[in-house]
């Protein structure tokens, strides 16, 4: 059933929502925080308080806890409730739950219209790359002497594996959780999500995930990275119980993330968007969450089995019990790999889509571009392996799985044709997003290279293990695909604020970014190349002068972002007005009202082409 | 027509930048592993050295081509004018260049994996050594033993004979610890419960690298030791020096 803005009744408004009308943020702390209580003081009473186990069991209980009165808190419940109970919501409080007439209050609240959700997953992002940023900086603050002398040991193995796991986090929704929901709705012409209430779930369930990933750090004991290497992991304090949970947590809402964008796509497009016609970014996005859906239940699983051997006694993955830290291993990069292109996608679908509207040219050879895209998804599942060279699994697969990771090389180098080709003669205009938009192209193509040399059985035998892996997926995590969110957040940022983000503190930002990440991971290849393993909390001396040259670096890109930061919030509050289409873009989120009324559409539009029609006039004429 | 004129000027061009990166990149390409690198101490690792390079000379004159095209576009194709810039041409495709851009791409691929499984078949017995040897390698937290089978001699730093292939069986009593030996390029994982093997011809004499690549908890960074490489005679010397265990 759809909606529109025409007969809601104005006064009826005010009094839909029910109980939702009560329940915002803090509420939903406030049930986390009784319900993880509740099941503590019950755990504590009825376990065995002498058990080897019962710290585990415990953590896990009241972590699992937080997360159901959280959920009971937020409302997350509420709908599905009423439905049982036989009173389903009516229309006044589907446009109360859509956020209707609530001002700022929306963004605090289990609001379903999905522009709310893109602005709410926006701050979630920032909150987790400004968590994982400052661990990154404690980290390359202690590898500026080669002693440890900052933090501990135990301390630093802490914080990489909180910084790897709360970085990949957030690059998994950096650019899907704003944009995919932001935009994609109004791209394929749909008044919201397929399923809206599954929209705020996704949201509000990774918001419940982040307090146990940084609490796990707060407990402590975590010593595995965050690869939650087996058997390490189940030597690890408790802080690995809240660790896995937050990953369970995390993959519940990537899943219901993923299966609202599908659905959206394949049932919600307006008449005549074709598959043929999606703009390139809708396609990148739903390959993504295809990707996704395949690859985080590895995760879950391996993480609640690590659960299972933690706080039951189980031997999944114990070598004396019967189990095997492989299987860990196995389920870990059947994931693990895939992710990386779930992370990548999207940033590659927005940094194309910027790349036509600022060279005022068609994208070059679309179906070859939807085709790279899919290769790379599909590719991706099957090369797990090569994370797994050095452990002995099954040294007959080293040929197969140099293989495949080898042909990947080959949609990789469409990404860049069809950049290149979308820039050839173009007329291209230098706006903030186009500079994140080289930047990409210098940094993926470093990252890529480095990749082709780490799939070579035999020098991955020398690299893996060391920061030359390090430096090489940092350029593809930072160089590349935080500079497309950064890119994409810069292009459709005049559409979600109505106001432009400073093009001066952009380009300040900008060029800090660029200059300190060549800065830190070159010269972190050249501690890999050298011999320097990865983890080390203390070194060599003969890796000084590269680590601390990586920490300056380090320091440029933090100076970056606050950069950013702060033209961010100044853009936000009191940025140059943009109008609804500034940047003269033909695909449909540009061609509705700034800021989008709710609903998107007052008259669903017809399609007759693809978004690329430019310079059709001239050819015409 | 003008397009055509258009297309020729930017191609011209860019080829003497695509010309100038390939050059630099394949000048950097040979020298730079080799100097970044650590010393060499076996065949495996020349291998790796040499692998690095070609792959590096292979890669240049794509990535010159991604950068110089880049690059030209940036200062060439740059609108400075005011405002949103007109339209540019509607290139929808060109079959012949995507074509010929996933072909070559592909043929290079090929190329890298032939060299890639040639590599791996030649060094799959771990170089060519004369009078093979076994060390069983103990790693737990955050120390290597090792020990000499039939000789109950065991030690914390490695001693190794040059010039014979020493395989190496691995093993933890513990968590997975990554046993490599920096120098000779070789490097396999020790897992509890089960025991791994990889094969070396060290061929250089002198003092070389041991580190864990695997996270172990703590001390990890501190899971370090030396290999030393010995003239068959001193080898056989500190042999007969240690104390036996049996």
């Amino acid at each position: 059933m759809t909606t529109t803005l025409e007969h809601t009744p104005t006064k009826g408004a005010a009094r839909g929502g029910g109980i939702m009308r009560r329940l915002n943020f803090l509420t939903g702390i406030i049930g986390g925080v009784l319900v993880a209580a509740l099941f503590y003081v019950i755990a504590r009473e009825t376990l065995d308080q002498g058990s080897r186990t019962f710290v585990d069991t415990l953590t896990t209980l009241t972590g699992v806890g937080w997360v159901i009165g959280f959920w009971l808190g937020i409302g997350a419940f509420t709908g599905v409730g009423r439905w049982f109970i036989g009173k389903d919501q009516n229309h006044d409080d589907e446009m109360y739950l859509a956020g209707k007439d609530l001002g700022r209050a929306r963004y605090w609240k289990y609001t379903t219209d999905h522009k709310v959700v893109g602005v709410q997953y926006v701050i979630v992002t920032m909150v987790l790359l400004a968590a994982g940023g400052i661990l990154a900086m404690a980290l390359r603050t202690e590898l500026i002497t080669p002693g440890a002398h900052f933090v501990n040991p135990q301390i630093y193995n802490a914080f990489i594996s909180v910084h790897g796991m709360v970085m990949i986090v957030a690059l998994i929704v950096a650019v899907a959780g704003p944009w995919a929901n932001f935009v994609v709705p109004i791209m394929v012409g749909a008044r919201d999500m397929a399923f809206p209430r599954l929209n705020a779930l996704s949201l509000w369930t990774l918001v419940a995930a982040i307090p146990l990933l940084l609490g796990s750090l707060c407990i402590g004991g975590l010593s595995m990275g965050w690869v939650t290497q087996a058997p390490i992991s189940e030597q690890a304090g408790p802080g690995m119980d809240l660790f896995a949970l937050a990953i369970i947590t995390f993959a519940v809402s990537t899943t219901v993330a993923g299966v609202n964008t599908i659905c959206t796509v394949l049932t919600m497009r307006t008449k005549g968007m074709t598959l043929e016609r999606l703009p390139i970014f809708v396609w990148s996005s739903i390959i993504a969450a295809g990707l996704g859906l395949y690859a985080f239940p590895f995760f879950l699983v391996v993480m609640a089995l690590n659960i299972v051997d933690r706080t039951t006694g189980t031997s999944f993955f114990i070598a004396s019990g019967g189990g095997t830290g492989w299987l860990q291993e196995n389920l870990f990069w059947l994931m693990g790999h895939p992710e990386v292109y779930v992370i990548l996608l999207p940033a590659v679908g927005a940094l194309l889509e910027i790349t036509t509207v600022f060279s005022r040219k068609p994208l070059f050879s679309y179906r070859t571009a939807v085709g790279g895209m899919a290769a790379l998804a599909g590719l991706s599942v099957l090369v797990w392996a090569h994370h797994m060279f050095q452990t002995g699994w099954a040294p007959t697969l080293g040929g197969p799985f140099m293989l495949t990771t080898e042909l990947i090389s080959i949609p990789t180098g469409i990404v860049f044709l069809v950049i290149l080709g979308t820039l050839w003669r173009g007329n291209i205009w230098m706006k903030l997003p186009m500079y994140w938009v080289f930047g990409f192209v210098f940094d993926f193509l470093i990252g890529g290279v480095t990749g082709i040399y780490l799939s070579d059985i035999p020098v991955d035998n020398q690299m893996h293990g060391t920061m030359f892996v390090v430096a090489h997926f940092h350029y593809v995590f930072v160089g590349s695909v935080l500079f497309g969110a950064i890119a994409a957040l810069c292009f459709w940022f005049p559409k979600m604020t109505g106001r432009f983000l400073d093009e001066k503190l952009g380009k300040i930002s900008f060029w800090l970014t660029f200059v300190g990440v060549q800065v830190t991971f070159l010269s972190m290849f050249v501690s890999g190349l050298r011999g320097m393993p990865r983890r080390y909390a203390s070194y060599a001396i003969i890796f000084e002068h590269t680590n601390f040259i990586s920490t300056i670096g380090a320091y440029i890109i933090m100076a970056g972002m606050l950069v950013l930061l702060a033209a961010i919030i100044q853009s936000w509050r009191s940025g140059e007005p943009s109008g609804p289409n500034p940047w003269s873009s033909k695909t449909l989120e540009w061609l509705v009202p700034t800021p989008v009324p709710l609903e998107n559409f007052e008259v669903l539009p017809v399609i007759t082409s693809d978004p690329y029609t430019y310079g059709e006039e001239l050819v015409n004429s | 027509m003008a397009t055509n004129n258009d297309n020729k000027k930017a191609i011209y061009s860019i080829f003497w930048i695509w010309l100038v990166i390939t050059i630099v990149g394949v000048l950097i390409s040979i020298k730079a592993p080799a100097w970044l690198m650590p010393t060499s101490a076996s065949s495996t690792m020349h291998l790796v050295i040499e692998t690095i390079v070609v792959f590096s000379v292979a890669a240049a004159p794509v990535a010159a081509l991604v950068y110089a095209v880049a690059l030209y576009a940036l200062v060439k194709w740059r609108w400075r004018g005011e405002g949103v810039p007109p339209d540019g041409p509607n290139l929808r495709n060109n079959s012949t260049l995507t074509a010929v851009w996933i072909v070559s791409s592909t043929m290079l691929t090929i190329f890298l994996l032939i060299w890639g499984l040639a590599a791996l078949a030649v060094d799959e017995g771990g170089g060519n050594g004369k009078n093979p040897m076994t060390v069983d390698v103990t790693g737990q937290q955050w120390a290597w033993s090792f020990t000499y089978p039939g000789t109950h001699v065991a030690s914390n730093e490695l001693y190794l004979p040059v010039n014979d292939k020493i395989t190496f069986n691995v093993t933890s009593k513990d968590v997975v610890h990554g046993f490599w030996i920096v120098q000779m390029g070789v490097k396999v994982n020790a897992n509890p419960g089960v025991s791994t093997s990889v094969s070396v011809t060290p061929d250089k004499i002198g003092t070389y690298d041991i580190r864990c690549t695997e996270i172990c908890g703590l001390y990890h960074a501190y899971m370090v030791t030396r290999v030393h490489v010995l003239s068959d005679a001193a080898f056989s010397k500190w042999l007969s020096s240690q104390p036996s265990r049996a």
